[in-house]
C-alpha cells in the first residue's frame, strides 16, 4: 500500500476587483475502492465560509460564495491519500455504466474520428483489456503532445483534426474510441508524482474491473496517481467552476506537488 | 345545453383577456412575437363517466412515469430487465446525469404534469404527449371560466359542471406537500417571458411569492427570498417556470442569468423542493413515449387504461420495415424537436423529400418515431359569426401530492386552419374552456 502526500495550490488574479464570486471546487481526492483519504486541509483566501458536498458522480466538492471584494483568490489543499489498489471493482457500477458507454459532450465522434475508427478492426477473441492497450498505443503514436494548441473547450473531434494537444485531449479521444468499441470509459482528473499540474487519464471497465490507462504517457495508471474526480468528460469533473461579477481579465497559476511518503 | 347566451360574449371576453395580458409568445423565423391567445366561447364538454375513465387513466400514467423517474435516476431496473434499451435513456438530452442519486423530497418528480390527448372519431381518447418539465396552460381556462361566469352567470347555474376554480388549491396542496420548511415561490424568468401572465396569475391565486432568480439567494445550503428591504426569508418550495438548463449556472448552463447559483446543491441536500424535479425530460421525450404503456405494466402490473397513438420505433428492425411500407399513412416526428416542429406527414412529402427523409431515417433511426395519423374529432368554433369545425386536443393537468389528482377541467386547444392537425399554441390557434359535467 502506498501513501501519497499532495499539495494543490491555485491562485487567481483579477485585473479589477471582483464584487462577488460563486465557486465550486473539486480539488480533493475521491474516497472509493481505489483510494482512502487519510486527511485533507483546505484554506481559502480571502477567508470565506463554504459547504462540503458530493456531485452526482460521487466527486467531493466544496462550494460557496465569496462576497468580500477581492483581486486575488487563493485555494490551497493539502492532504494524504492511501492507494489501496490500482484496478478495482465498484459497488453498483452496473447502474450507471450506460452513462459511460454513450457518446456524450466532448466525446462525440465527427467525420474525422469516425474515419480513424474505421482503421481499427479487432478480432473477436481479443479481450477488452487487449483492445484498450492496442488503442492506447496507437493513439499515442498517432497524436502528438503539444501545449497551447487546444483549449479547455476543445472537443475530441476538434483535437483529433488538429493532430496535437494535451492530456485532456488524449483522454477525450481515447474515451471516444473505447466507447465506440462498446467499452465503458470515463474521464479522470487527478494528480501525479512528478508533474506540476493536474493531469487527466481514463478509466475503462474491463471484465468488471475499472482499470486506469494514461494515453498521454502510454502507460497503465499505477499507485503514484491520485484521483480527484471522474465523469463523462472533462466538464463533469472540472477542478474549478466560478461565476463572478466584474474582475476583468484574470490569470491563473497552479502548482501541484505529489510525493510518496513512508507510513509512520 | 344553454350555451347560446355565452356565445354572445365571445368578443367581450377576448377583449378582457387582452387587457389582462393573456398572451402567448412564439418564435417564428427566429423572431419573438407576442400574440393574443384567442378564446372561443363554445366549451368542450366532457360527460361525467367519460371523464372518470380519463381520470383513472391519467392517474395511472403519471404514477408509472413517476416510478420510472425514480428508477432511472436510481437502480435502473427497467433497463436491466430489458424493457427499455439503454439507447433510449442515456443518449437523449432529456436524461441528466446530474440527477443521478439525487432523491427529491418524498420521491416526487412529476408534481405538475400536462398530458396531451385527442379524441378520435372512434370515440377513443389517445395520449399524444406527456409534458413533465414546465407544462403551461392551466391559467387560461381558469381565467376564461372566471370571465364567462361573470358575463353569463345563468349559464353556470343551469349546467351541472364541475367548478374549475380549485386548480389553485390543488397546486397549493402539491407545493405544500413537498415543502421541507419555508416560503413557497413561483420562479419566473420575468415579465418578458411568454407565459408571464400565467406565472403571476398562479402566484396570486395560490398566495405564493412571485420571484425572479435575482430575488433568491443561496447561503449555507439554504435558499432565501430577499425582499426589497433586504430581509431574508427561507424558501422551502420553488415552482420554477424556467427549464432545467437555466436553473443553476453553477451546475448547468453557465451563461444563465435567470437562474440561482448553487440552488441545485440546496436541492441535492433536501433543503428545498423543486417543482417539477430536474431531469424529468427523460420521461417525456418523444422517444420514450413508446415505452409508457410498457412502464405501466412493468411498475404497476396493470393494463394501461388510456392508449397511446399507435407508434413505431424505426430503431427496431420490424418497425422500420413497417414504416417504410406504410410511409404515406404515417406522421414522422423528430424526437429532438418540440412545440409542433419537426413533425412531417409522409403523405405530404414530394418524391425527392421522401427519398431524402428515408436516407436520414436509416442513418439515424433512433432520432425518429412514426405514428398512425389519428383521425380526431372536430370541435365547433365560432369564426366570424359562423360555426366551423377545427381539430382540437386537450391538455389535462395531473398534480401529485400524497395521491395523484386530476383537475376537472383542462386546456382545449384548436388549430388555426381547417386543414391543420397541429394544435400547438406555438403554431397559432386558440383555446376553449373544458367543462366536465357531474352526475
Amino acid at each position: 500500500m502506498t501513501m501519497l502526500h499532495f499539495d494543490y495550490k491555485m491562485k487567481i488574479e483579477y485585473e479589477k476587483p471582483v464584487g462577488r464570486c460563486y465557486f465550486t471546487i473539486k480539488c480533493t481526492p475521491r474516497e472509493d475502492a481505489r483510494q482512502h483519504v487519510l486527511k485533507t486541509k483546505i484554506s481559502i483566501f480571502p477567508e470565506t465560509e463554504y459547504s462540503w458536498g458530493k456531485d452526482s458522480f460521487g466527486n467531493r466538492q466544496i462550494y460557496g460564495c465569496e462576497t468580500e471584494p477581492h483581486r486575488q483568490f487563493i485555494l490551497h489543499a493539502v492532504g494524504d491519500v492511501e492507494i489501496l489498489q490500482t484496478d478495482y471493482e465498484e459497488k453498483n457500477c452496473e447502474e450507471v455504466m450506460g452513462i459511460y458507454r454513450m457518446p456524450h459532450g466532448k466525446c462525440i465522434p465527427g467525420d474525422g474520428l469516425s474515419g480513424y475508427l474505421k482503421d481499427h478492426d479487432f478480432s473477436e477473441n481479443m479481450s477488452q483489456y487487449e483492445i484498450c492497450m492496442t488503442l492506447m498505443h496507437r493513439l499515442h503514436q498517432d497524436f502528438k503532445y503539444a501545449a497551447g494548441i487546444t483549449g479547455i473547450r476543445t472537443t475530441a473531434e476538434e483535437a483529433w483534426k488538429l493532430g496535437e494537444g494535451v492530456c485532456q485531449d488524449y483522454a477525450h479521444i481515447y474515451i471516444t474510441l473505447l466507447r465506440h468499441f462498446g467499452i465503458p470509459a470515463r474521464y479522470v482528473c487527478g494528480l501525479i508524482v512528478g508533474e506540476g499540474q493536474s493531469h487527466a487519464w481514463v478509466e475503462a471497465l474491463c471484465d468488471n474491473m475499472w482499470i486506469g490507462f494514461d494515453p498521454t504517457n502510454d502507460c497503465l495508471v499505477l499507485d503514484h496517481y491520485i484521483k480527484l474526480g471522474h465523469g463523462r468528460d472533462a466538464a463533469d469533473c472540472a477542478i474549478n467552476r466560478g461565476l463572478m461579477w466584474n474582475g476583468g481579465a484574470q490569470s491563473q497559476e497552479i502548482s501541484v506537488l505529489v510525493e510518496k511518503r513512508e507510513r509512520k | 345545453m344553454e350555451q347560446l347566451e355565452l356565445l354572445k360574449h365571445k368578443d367581450t371576453i377576448n377583449e378582457l383577456l387582452a387587457r389582462y395580458g393573456v398572451k402567448f409568445g412564439i418564435y417564428k423565423n427566429n423572431i419573438f412575437k407576442e400574440q393574443l391567445f384567442p378564446f372561443d366561447s363554445i366549451p368542450r364538454i366532457i360527460e361525467h363517466d367519460e371523464f372518470s375513465r380519463l381520470e383513472k387513466g391519467l392517474k395511472q400514467r403519471v404514477m408509472a412515469l413517476n416510478l420510472f423517474l425514480n428508477d432511472i435516476y436510481g437502480k435502473k431496473q427497467i433497463v436491466k430487465d430489458g424493457v427499455i434499451p439503454e439507447d433510449f435513456i442515456f443518449a437523449f438530452s432529456g436524461y441528466m446525469a446530474e440527477c443521478e442519486g439525487v432523491i427529491p423530497v418524498k420521491k416526487i418528480y412529476s408534481h405538475i404534469a400536462g398530458i396531451d390527448l385527442v379524441k378520435g372519431k372512434d370515440g377513443c381518447w389517445y395520449i399524444l404527449e406527456d409534458n413533465l418539465r414546465v407544462p403551461s396552460g392551466a391559467s387560461y381556462p381558469m381565467i376564461a371560466r372566471d370571465l364567462c361566469r361573470r358575463s353569463s352567470p345563468d349559464t353556470f347555474q343551469n349546467n351541472r359542471l364541475e367548478d374549475n376554480r380549485n386548480y389553485a388549491d390543488l397546486l397549493r396542496k402539491t407545493m405544500d406537500y413537498v415543502n421541507p420548511g419555508g416560503h413557497t415561490v413561483i420562479l419566473t424568468p420575468g415579465r418578458y417571458n411568454a407565459a408571464y401572465f400565467e406565472h403571476s396569475y398562479l402566484a396570486e391565486k395560490t398566495g405564493a411569492h412571485l420571484a425572479t432568480g435575482s430575488e433568491l439567494v443561496v447561503e449555507k445550503d439554504r435558499l432565501y427570498y430577499v425582499s426589497s428591504n433586504g430581509a431574508k426569508e427561507r424558501v422551502g418550495a420553488v415552482y420554477r417556470r424556467i427549464s432545467d438548463e437555466y436553473l443553476d449556472p453553477m451546475n448547468f448552463n453557465p451563461e444563465s442569468l435567470i437562474g440561482i447559483p448553487h440552488i441545485y446543491e440546496v436541492y441535492r441536500k433536501g433543503n428545498v423542493a423543486l417543482l417539477n424535479a430536474p431531469g424529468n425530460g427523460v420521461a417525456d421525450d418523444k422517444g420514450i413515449y413508446y415505452f409508457v404503456p410498457k412502464m405501466i405494466r412493468y411498475y404497476l402490473q396493470e393494463e394501461p387504461i388510456l392508449s397511446n397513438a399507435p407508434t413505431y420505433l424505426p430503431f427496431y428492425e420490424e418497425d422500420m420495415k413497417y414504416v417504410l411500407e406504410h410511409f404515406d399513412d404515417l406522421v414522422l416526428k423528430d424526437v429532438a424537436e418540440a412545440g409542433g416542429y419537426g413533425v412531417v406527414f409522409g403523405s405530404s412529402m414530394t418524391k425527392q423529400q421522401k427519398k431524402d427523409f428515408i436516407v436520414l431515417l436509416q442513418e439515424e433511426p433512433r432520432r425518429f418515431i412514426a405514428q398512425e395519423v389519428i383521425d380526431f374529432q372536430d370541435l365547433d368554433i365560432l369564426d366570424h359569426g359562423k360555426i366551423v369545425p377545427r381539430k382540437a386536443d386537450l391538455r389535462a393537468f395531473v398534480l401529485m401530492a400524497e395521491e395523484p389528482m386530476v383537475w376537472k377541467s383542462g386546456l382545449t386547444r384548436f388549430s388555426r386552419n381547417t386543414d391543420s392537425f397541429i394544435v400547438n399554441s406555438s403554431q397559432g390557434g386558440g383555446f376553449k374552456d373544458t367543462w366536465v359535467l357531474y352526475q
